[in-house]
């Protein structure tokens, strides 16, 4: 679906303003019941865009080191990693 | 030969040589505190000291109540003191007026020239500071991977949202280096736009420990970030120029990831909660719209409009055939008047009555019908008419009266 493609571009807080003036508008009760309906669809697919944001945030905690070359790398964080250094 | 001097004599013979002297009854000395003591009386005893000698001092607590800090060992200060001698133990002191930190009139200076500088500048600027995202995707920070201060963040963010994603570029937070380092740490992540948020952070300290964050340099980068800066160094009441110039200032680290991350919990249950919303807003929606369409339909009016349409085209029947069958009526009742009118003109006809053997007098002169026998005189011509043809007559004798 072409408006779904477009959802996919917008950040959770877009997506979250977005949901909200859905919501306000199905509420005002305004339009014809096709309308309501697509109103409703586009609620539930926002939400679900949502949710899905919430959780593609990725659980890590990383910490940069040199390689030597000027150049950064990443490697896991942890008291130990900060302290040796080079270990991951 | 001199006179002998008792020891009280000649501590007080010396007190008040010293009390005398115009540079000692109110010099201001350099030094660093040692052996400080707060007595419960409110005196404070402490030993200032540089490199090679120390003097003993005592602060009253009248002036030392008056004291902008708390003193500490170590600190570098300038006191106002003067000079006396300690009867009892013959010992030289300093007693102590006012105190300032060494320095800190010189940092202060500093700080509030590059303050007015840059906000001229407008690096300070509220219309350029940028919203901190509500959910970033990666935050950076920018501080010492040792110590409280990064375990102290990841901590409220796992608390807040569980899976956080947090990159950190380590970097000296004190010392001669620690602005440069800062600064290559926003500008690193600046250019390789990984996070959506940068937190600058250390913990507590001097201020000279924190001195680093008020640097020139750093400010400007801060400025020029692309990327919003929150700048979270040293504690609520510590401000830095690195405070001002970033887009949000976080009174400690701990602060600026409750700042920065919400909690999921939260965001979850305001999904759910619009979430519901739609849901019953749509249920409602087409419930006005079942109980409207049941009002409808119970409307006979409405029931079918072609039934309306039959009934008034059979009404229209019914009419059109009353209409035709009066108008026939009419027309037949008319018809039958006229024959009959026909009829009985026909047998009023004089010819008719004539032709069954009636006939009509009439006087030949005036042309008058005779109908009375005062009419006629003996010998008077009297016309008849037949249905036939006319007999010309002459009156003979007349009769009165009914004959027929």
């Amino acid at each position: 679906m072409n408006q779904m493609q477009e959802y996919e571009k917008l950040s959770f807080e877009e997506a979250m303003i977005e949901l909200e003036s859905v919501v306000s508008k199905l509420d005002a009760g305004e339009g014809t019941l096709d309308e309501s309906i697509a109103l409703f669809q586009k609620g539930v697919m926002l939400s679900k865009l949502c949710s899905s944001r919430l959780e593609e945030i990725e659980k890590r905690v990383r910490v940069l080191t040199d390689d030597g070359l000027g150049t950064k790398k990443e490697i896991a964080f942890s008291e130990e990693s900060t302290n040796k250094g080079e270990k991951e | 030969m001199n006179a002998v001097f008792s020891v009280s004599d000649l501590n007080h013979y010396v007190g008040e040589v010293l009390a005398s002297d115009p540079v000692l009854s109110a010099v201001r000395v350099r030094g660093e505190i040692s052996g400080f003591k707060k007595y419960p009386s409110g005196h404070l005893y402490f030993s200032l000291k540089d490199k090679e000698s120390q003097v003993n001092c005592v602060a009253f607590r009248g002036n030392a109540a008056h004291f902008s800090f708390v003193p500490e060992n170590g600190m570098s200060v300038i006191i106002t003191a003067r000079a006396s001698l300690y009867d009892r133990d013959g010992r030289f002191q300093l007693v102590v007026y006012e105190m300032e930190k060494d320095g800190v009139g010189d940092l202060f200076a500093a700080f509030e020239k590059l303050k007015a500088q840059l906000e001229e500048e407008g690096i300070f600027d509220i219309a350029h500071k940028m919203a901190i995202p509500m959910l970033p995707r990666r935050i950076g920070v920018v501080t010492s991977p040792k110590g409280a201060v990064i375990q102290d963040i990841i901590h409220v963010l796992s608390r807040r949202f569980p899976n956080f994603d947090l990159l950190i570029y380590p970097s000296a937070v004190q010392g001669q280096t620690a602005a440069a380092e800062i600064r290559k740490g926003v500008e690193w992540f600046n250019t390789t736009d990984l996070v959506d948020v940068i937190i600058v952070a250390r913990g507590g300290g001097s201020i000279e420990d924190l001195w680093c964050f008020n640097d020139e340099a750093l400010a400007r980068t801060i400025y020029h970030s692309h990327i919003p800066v929150i700048s979270a160094v040293g504690h609520e009441t510590d401000f830095t120029i690195c405070d001002f110039a970033s887009d949000l200032r976080a009174p400690t680290p701990s602060a600026a990831a409750e700042m920065v991350m919400p909690i999921k919990s939260e965001l979850l249950a305001g999904i759910n909660a619009q979430t519901d919303r739609l849901t019953r807003s749509l249920l409602h929606s087409v419930a006005i719209r079942k109980n409207r369409l049941m009002m409808l339909s119970r409307s006979k009016a409405l029931l079918s409009p072609l039934r309306r349409v039959e009934s008034e085209s059979q009404r229209l029947d019914m009419l059109t055939l009353r209409l035709t069958h009066s108008l026939n009526r009419r027309v037949d009742s008319s018809a039958r008047r006229i024959d009959k009118d026909i009829a009985s003109l026909d047998a009023l006809s004089p010819l008719k009555v004539l032709s069954r053997g009636y006939s009509l007098a009439t006087n030949p002169i005036t042309g008058s019908c005779i109908t009375s026998v005062s009419q006629v005189s003996p010998g008077q011509p009297v016309q008849i008419q037949l249905a036939d043809g006319l007999v010309h007559c002459k009156a003979e004798n007349i009769q009165a009266g009914r004959i027929l």
